[in-house]
């Protein structure tokens, strides 16, 4: 991992302060985590949601919609917990 | 520069980063197969107790499973 230190002086962007890289990093991250958990909520909640698409979203469609992205995410914390700080 | 400390330091920083990918992409997996096992009709505004403990136990069980499936490896 020496290429991050012995580099960078001959790079033009050479103000990247070991913070700077990494709170870029970091936000990178969870850009990127954002956009992979979206993704798994909108095939999840079209699975459930949108069984036989019509002309147009129906009320109880977007209704379910919002039910399910508010379940998912509320699974998603039951899973952690039964994993991470349960007894077992 | 100070270049053997930052180097230290960023690695850290790496290999933290590199657990919370792990654990992140281990829950996001088993949310999802627990969803799909679990959330048979269509979500309501609250889950069913049955449905909390399903999804707990869905994850506690997948982790069992996967300490006999690496066991079961490792002694062929």
């Amino acid at each position: 991992m020496d290429a991050f230190s012995s580099s960078s002086p001959s790079n033009g962007s050479s103000s990247a302060s070991p913070e700077a890289l990494m709170d870029q990093l970091k936000s990178q991250l969870a850009q990127a985590y954002a956009e992979e958990f979206l993704e798994t909520v909108r095939s999840k909640c079209f699975a459930k949601c949108i069984t036989k698409p019509g002309s147009s979203l129906s009320g109880s469609e977007s209704s379910c919609i919002s039910r399910c992205v508010d379940r998912y995410i509320e699974a998603t914390g039951i899973i952690g917990r039964a994993l991470f700080n349960s007894p077992r | 520069m100070a270049g053997m400390e930052n180097s230290q330091e960023l690695q850290r920083f790496l290999e933290q980063e590199k657990q919370k990918a792990m654990i992140s992409e281990m829950v996001g997996k088993l949310t999802s197969v627990c969803w799909d096992k679990c959330i048979t009709g269509s979500p309501g505004s609250k889950f069913s107790s049955s449905e909390t403990s399903c999804l707990t136990s869905c994850a506690q069980r997948y982790m069992d499973m996967s300490i006999i499936i690496m066991k079961r490896f490792q002694s062929m």
